[in-house]
């Protein structure tokens, strides 16, 4: 027998629950990273317990942890580039209605 | 996890994926137990009041509930979650499967080798239109399909998803709905020794080793159509310790001779079947006892109301459970008489067990439906 594997998705009909089914896939989306979010929480969790049995960094050391001035700098790089990230998408619609002249009104987007 | 028994043919999670497969259990426990129960207080403080302003009366069935039910925000809500919950609970369980399906073929194979109970697979077995149509309870692949030789893999997948799918409430080897029959055999027929049993749609044969196990000296058959979830029934059985023969059979009509067993079990399967198959089914259970045999089919509760009957239904329309819906009003009794049996032989049950919200899903009343058939 060749080597084939199951399918990604169960075969037979997907109901749809909101009127968008665009709603539907953000419903999808936002349970697959809550769950992603749940697993890397639990990893730290492992991380801390071992770093505090095999290392002896107590996690009461991790808990009241104070970045230095240059750590702090570039966590709120960080924050930033990630913030960029994540709103692409309404800055792209924001970008396309001002250009279409629905939102005439709206002030200039600093980002666009 | 959740006192499941963790027996040597499941795969072992690694640490995220055991993290995976906990957040999809939390999350179903979290929607029965908080969020289920909202849809009925919805429904009670807001969607029926609305319905009977506009009609002058309350909806007459589930269809009429489900007209202004699938409108409500709150509903829809939950609904999308729980479809979710569902696909997400076969992903976290195929990853660690795929991983280690070689290893865990392989340890079928050697199983094989060394079993007590014999494996009987028949590749020219035509599987029914209902298994086909649809991946029954949205596992991707459904329960019979081969995907690779000697394939476990539906099998493996399906003993720890339905574990997470009902949080650990059927049982520590899934064996909940096996005990629940076996209470109502020892409550109403104390003394009942069977010598020959058979279990059909057994899947993994999670129930069907209660009853090998209450049963010593009986000899056990397990049937079902899906190859790989027998071959892995088979090598779990042995690897628990004990002796069932397991052959791959449509119970519509099977090759065991007239009068062989004293008695013939399903357990909440049913409802997979479909309008034709299923007194046929019937009549095929009664074909095989011997007289003063027994059958016994354990359902799953319909509801009581019209709003109980349409969130049992969630699972006909969002869970691949296609043929469920038919089966809410269905007179079993009828089907019965319909395959062959005599009015006088045949009884319906109502059965209560003992479980938690958070395990049930779709209803805060939850009753067995048990069709008990004598052939005299």
């Amino acid at each position: 027998m060749s080597e084939m594997r199951p399918p990604e998705f169960p075969k037979g009909h997907r109901p749809q629950v909101f009127d968008d089914p665009a709603i539907d896939q953000l419903h999808d989306a936002w349970l697959a990273l809550a769950t992603e979010l749940a697993v890397a929480f639990e990893r730290i969790d492992t991380l801390e317990r071992l770093l505090e049995t095999k290392l002896g960094v107590a996690r009461e050391e991790i808990a009241t942890y104070v970045a230095p001035a240059a750590v702090a700098a570039e966590r709120a790089q960080r924050r930033a580039d990630l913030a960029q990230r994540l709103l692409r998408p309404f800055r792209e619609f924001r970008a396309a209605a001002i250009a279409r002249g629905k939102h005439a009104e709206a002030p200039p987007d600093p980002e666009t | 996890m959740n006192g499941f028994n963790h027996h040597a043919m499941l795969p072992d999670p690694t640490h995220d994926e055991q993290s995976r497969q906990d957040f999809v259990g939390a999350l179903r426990g979290h929607l029965s137990s908080r969020l289920m129960p909202g849809a009925y207080k919805v429904y009670a403080s807001k969607v029926e009041p609305a319905f009977k302003a506009k009609h002058g009366r309350a909806p007459a069935d589930q269809e009429e509930v489900r007209k202004v039910m699938t409108q409500d925000p709150f509903y829809q809500f939950w609904s999308a979650m729980q479809r979710r919950s569902q696909e997400m609970l076969w992903e976290s369980v195929i990853d660690p499967t795929e991983r280690q399906l070689p290893d865990l073929i392989g340890k079928a194979r050697k199983i094989g080798r060394k079993a007590r109970g014999k494996l009987r697979l028949d590749p020219k077995l035509e599987i029914p239109r209902y298994h086909r149509a649809a991946d029954i309870h949205l596992q991707p692949g459904g329960y019979h399909t081969d995907f690779t030789a000697d394939d476990i893999a539906a099998g493996a997948v399906y003993d720890k998803g339905i574990n997470l799918y009902m949080g650990g409430g059927l049982g520590p080897e899934n064996d909940l709905t096996g005990n629940t029959l076996l209470a109502y055999v020892r409550e109403k027929h104390p003394g009942f020794e069977p010598k020959r049993i058979l279990d059909i749609g057994c899947a993994i044969g999670n129930s069907t080793l209660v009853w090998a196990r209450a049963f010593p000296k009986a000899e056990v058959h397990g049937i079902d159509v899906g190859a790989p979830v027998l071959r892995y029934a088979h090598a779990r059985a042995e690897t628990l310790g004990v002796k069932v023969d397991f052959s791959q059979q449509n119970a519509e009509h099977t090759d065991f001779a007239d009068g062989s067993f004293d008695l013939v079990l399903s357990h909440i399967t049913l409802h997979e079947t479909s309008r034709s198959a299923l007194p046929r089914i019937l009549g095929e259970c009664r074909r095989l006892l011997r007289k003063g045999g027994m059958t016994l089919h354990l359902e799953i509760p319909r509801g009581r109301t019209a709003m109980e009957k349409f969130m049992h239904n969630w699972e006909a329309y969002n869970n691949n459970e296609t043929f469920s819906r038919f089966m809410t009003d269905i007179d079993l009794i009828a089907e019965a008489v319909r395959g062959g049996f005599a009015k006088s032989e045949v009884k319906t049950a109502d059965f209560v067990p003992q479980l938690d919200v958070a395990q049930m899903n779709y209803t805060e009343y939850f009753a067995w439906k048990i069709l008990e058939g004598v052939r005299r």
